[in-house]
């Protein structure tokens, strides 16, 4: 028993769902790049292309719901669309973020202030990563993937608490600094609300295999008093 | 649906009223089918979807008493022209039926049946192979084609129906809840195959069932009952818009259960 | 008897079902329904209980004219010349005249002939006859009263059945008499009635059932008519027969108009044709049912496929139909082969002893045959009576038997 037709059109939505991973992908690293290269121009192509992300997503908020309504998907194909409706949000969130980005290399305007671009490209390049990877997992539900991958994000956590150290002491350092510096503090910030997004998704992986609603949470992320 | 006039509908009927002796059963349809894709006529009992089904082909000729007003263009034709036979409509216009109704024959002879008096000339071995390919039945009966069609399962009866229909080559298949006495898995089937032989032919489907409608049609077109208890047509378009976005409040009603 | 459990709630219904009362009831009317039922199987059992009864026990034969003074040796060596000379000498010349007259004597059978010295010359003749249960239980009985009344005759056991009673045609003589030609006769009948009454029936059935339109006011008074006909008395067909069969279509059935020597109507294609009227009705009730039996959707996918009425009912309405037709038609022919009033009023001969040879030739039948055997004096002629309705019960049954594996040799195919 195939359901050819369900499974035709849950197909071409996951497609959707790659394409708009890889367009956030895209979008990150040229935020960065453009970080990197202080090209404003670069950032405000980064901040416009969004619009494109948030019609993706709205086009497979459509599909699901239209396959809902007239497929009667149940079981695993019912969760699979549930979770691609969430899927799909955390990645045009991530896409917003990496836009956050672009933001603010076009409101540094051409003000001199040095850039951890070091820490911050790696916190980029390990959150697309693991976003790679968790949609890759989610892809082929993989479960076991997915539960390894929200580690990771500790050692984004720690570079982000590197690059928050590196920030407040060049405040310190030179109080001018301080509006900017704030600045690219948001950006370290996005890339590692980017870390916890894709832990989202991997969350959603898992319910897709085995059903159950997990929060995947590394030890070190709770607070001891 | 735009009203083109040059666009050569499959079948499309005009100000269509079908009466059985005083009793105006259907009233004021007027509906364009789309050629090679599948339509569903959707809506409550005795909202005269059947019916409007049925007189596609003209099997309501068979009800004593039934008439018809207004007017069902197939290829440009009146059907209902008193100049036309309808058994050559009903060769053109298949059908298929609610319940499993081969006929108490061999299986192969249920294919060739139909070819034979309609005097098919070429080979009927390969015309019954290439029907029963074509409702994916041959895997499973390829070396039973002697055995008698009864011994088959209600799924398989159906699709049986399906590949004789097919034998006389119709440009349209009409079928009339053709799933009512199947098993979910049956029913699946068919509706599988219903998408696969809507790449050549036109299907228009009477369901009950309104998620067999939303799985498998393109088209839907929600009839309903007025007050004088006769049928006519509230919303007909694309499918995934009827279940999920009907402009009617009544077709919001039946589809999200809520009818009545 | 009191129900140990109670299950039922005393809240709604009482402690007090009734049941027992309820219980006793349902029980009674079981015991009188299969008191009906044995009452229909006792009564079918006495029915074959006195006809075999009948059908078998002891006679007592005796000589009139002392054998040996006639004869040496026994009456089945004796040649055919010897035989016609026996009655040439020892009958009156008047008698041989007219026997010849009747049919020569030379062209007689052997058989023929024998009956003849038999009975026109030793006399021989069974002067009575014993029931089987009598023969078996009070044998004694019989044989007292045999020595009493006829102190020569010899007492044997003797089955009336036969196959001499099949092989021979009629006779005067009950022991020799045969039922042959009445067995052709009632077959011969049979065919030509069916021949008739089947498509004509089979057809009105059709046109009326798949044709006609339905509930207006001609089809109801037809089908009315068709109705009431079935359950009209068959003397009445009888007569219907004797006035249009047998005289107002009299060069046709008596075979003149193609130029047969027939003497008058009363034939067997006029009582053929009588039959046929007669169980017409029958048929086309029967048939009807049959027809109606089939259910639409057979119709309907047949039409659905561009068939035309014509195809549909030729290739799937009548072979879906046929096995209900033919049960129809085993009730109308057990009908017609039982049916005597009719043949009566036609005109079937009574005593025949030339098997029926055409369709305008005289005939007799075997429930004639029983009535007529039965309404003579003599015991022994309710003997072979009873021996020629376990023929006809036998043929009944055997075209039953046909027409039953036939019909589900259809069904089968399906």
């Amino acid at each position: 028993m195939s359901r050819e037709n369900l499974m035709l059109q849950i197909h071409q939505i996951q497609d959707e769902m790659l394409v708009m991973g890889s367009l956030v992908e895209q979008a990150t690293m040229k935020s960065i790049e453009s970080l990197k290269k202080r090209d404003k121009k670069m950032a405000v192509e980064v901040y416009n292309a969004d619009r494109k992300i948030n019609e993706k997503r709205y086009a497979i908020e459509n599909s699901v719901l239209i396959l809902i309504a007239t497929q009667q998907p149940l079981a695993h194909d019912l969760r699979l669309l549930a979770a691609l409706l969430e899927v799909s949000a955390e990645i045009e969130r991530m896409g917003d973020y990496a836009k956050g980005i672009a933001k603010v290399v076009v409101n540094l305007g051409d003000f001199d202030i040095p850039v951890p671009i070091k820490e911050i490209d790696q916190m980029a390049t390990l959150a697309l990563s693991m976003l790679h990877r968790a949609l890759g997992a989610f892809i082929i539900e993989d479960g076991e993937t997915a539960k390894s991958i929200p580690a990771e994000d500790d050692k984004v956590d720690e570079m982000y608490n590197k690059v928050q150290r590196l920030l407040v002491n060049l405040m310190i350092e030179k109080p001018q600094n301080i509006d900017h510096a704030n600045l690219l503090m948001w950006v370290a910030h996005n890339l590692e609300r980017m870390g916890d997004r894709v832990s989202n998704i991997c969350e959603r992986t898992i319910f897709v295999t085995t059903g159950e609603l997990v929060e995947i949470e590394s030890k070190k992320k709770e607070i001891k008093l | 649906m735009t009203n083109q006039t040059d666009k050569q509908w499959a079948i499309e009927t005009q100000d269509l009223d079908i009466y059985y002796s005083d009793f105006r059963a259907v009233k004021n349809v007027s509906l364009k089918i789309e050629p090679k894709k599948i339509t569903s006529i959707i809506g409550p009992s005795g909202c005269g979807k059947s019916t409007v089904l049925r007189s596609f082909n003209r099997m309501n000729d068979f009800i004593p008493g039934s008439r018809v007003t207004g007017g069902i263009f197939f290829q440009g034709q009146n059907i209902y022209d008193p100049r036309i036979d309808p058994v050559q409509v009903r060769q053109r216009i298949g059908m298929v039926f609610q319940k499993p109704n081969p006929f108490p024959k061999s299986i192969y002879e249920n294919v060739a049946w139909g070819a034979r008096i309609n005097n098919y000339k070429e080979n009927l071995n390969d015309l019954v192979e290439e029907c029963l390919v074509k409702s994916a039945l041959w895997g499973e009966v390829k070396d039973l084609l002697q055995r008698p069609a009864l011994s088959l399962s209600g799924g398989q009866q159906q699709r049986l129906c399906i590949a004789r229909a097919l034998a006389v080559k119709p440009e349209i298949i009409l079928m009339d809840e053709p799933c009512s006495a199947l098993d979910p898995i049956a029913t699946l089937k068919i509706e599988d195959l219903m998408r696969e032989l809507s790449a050549q032919y036109t299907i228009i489907i009477v369901t009950h069932n309104m998620q067999q409608a939303g799985r498998a049609s393109d088209f839907t077109a929600y009839f309903t009952m007025d007050t004088d208890r006769a049928g006519s047509m509230i919303e007909y378009g694309v499918t995934s818009q009827v279940f999920t976005n009907p402009t009617h409040k009544s077709t919001e009603d039946y589809i999200s259960g809520r009818f009545g | 008897m009191k129900n140990p459990l109670n299950l039922v709630s005393t809240t709604t219904y009482g402690r007090d079902l009734n049941l027992e009362q309820r219980q006793k009831k349902a029980t009674i009317w079981k015991a009188l329904f299969r008191l009906s039922t044995l009452v229909g199987v006792v009564a079918l059992a006495i029915l074959i209980i006195s006809i075999v009864n009948q059908a078998f026990g002891l006679v007592a034969i005796e000589d009139t004219n002392d054998r040996n003074d006639f004869i040496s040796t026994s009456i089945k060596e004796v040649t055919k010349t010897e035989l016609i000379q026996l009655i040439e000498t020892n009958l009156s010349t008047n008698r041989v005249r007219t026997l010849d007259r009747e049919e020569p004597l030379v062209e007689r059978s052997r058989h023929d002939l024998m009956a003849l010295v038999e009975t026109e010359v030793f006399k021989q003749r069974i002067v009575d006859s014993y029931s089987l249960f009598g023969s078996i239980f009070t044998p004694n009985t019989f044989r007292d009263q045999v020595a009493k009344k006829h102190p020569e005759a010899i007492v044997e056991f003797k089955s009336w059945f036969t196959p001499q009673f099949l092989q021979e045609s009629m006779s005067k003589t009950p022991e020799l008499a045969g039922i042959r030609t009445a067995l052709f006769g009632s077959l011969f009948l049979i065919l030509i009635t069916i021949s008739v009454a089947f498509p004509l029936g089979v057809s009105a059935a059709i046109y009326l059932e798949e044709y006609a339109r339905q509930n207006t006011w001609l089809s109801r008074v037809i089908q009315t008519n068709i109705d009431n006909l079935a359950g009209v008395p068959s003397i009445i067909y009888g007569i219907l027969g004797l006035t249009i069969f047998v005289r107002a279509f009299e060069p046709i059935t008596s075979g003149r108009l193609f130029g047969y020597e027939g003497a008058n109507g009363r034939t067997i294609l006029a009582a053929g044709l009588t039959m046929a009227l007669l169980i017409l009705p029958i048929l086309i009730t029967n048939a009807q049912e049959a027809i109606r039996a089939v259910p639409n959707s057979l119709r309907q996918a047949s039409y659905g496929l561009g068939a035309t009425q014509w195809q549909t009912i030729w290739y799937h309405v009548l072979p879906y139909a046929l096995p209900g037709i033919l049960t129809g038609t085993i009730l109308a022919i057990s009908r017609a082969l039982g049916e005597t009033a009719p043949l009566i009023i036609v005109g079937a001969a009574t005593y025949i002893t030339k098997d029926p040879s055409g369709l305008f030739s005289n005939f007799t039948a075997i429930p004639i045959q029983i009535y007529n055997w039965t309404t003579r004096p003599q015991q022994e002629f309710r003997n072979i009576a009873a021996v020629a309705i376990l023929v006809l019960m036998f043929m009944l049954l055997s075209m039953n038997a046909v027409a039953i594996l036939w019909r589900n040799k259809i069904q089968n195919k399906r």
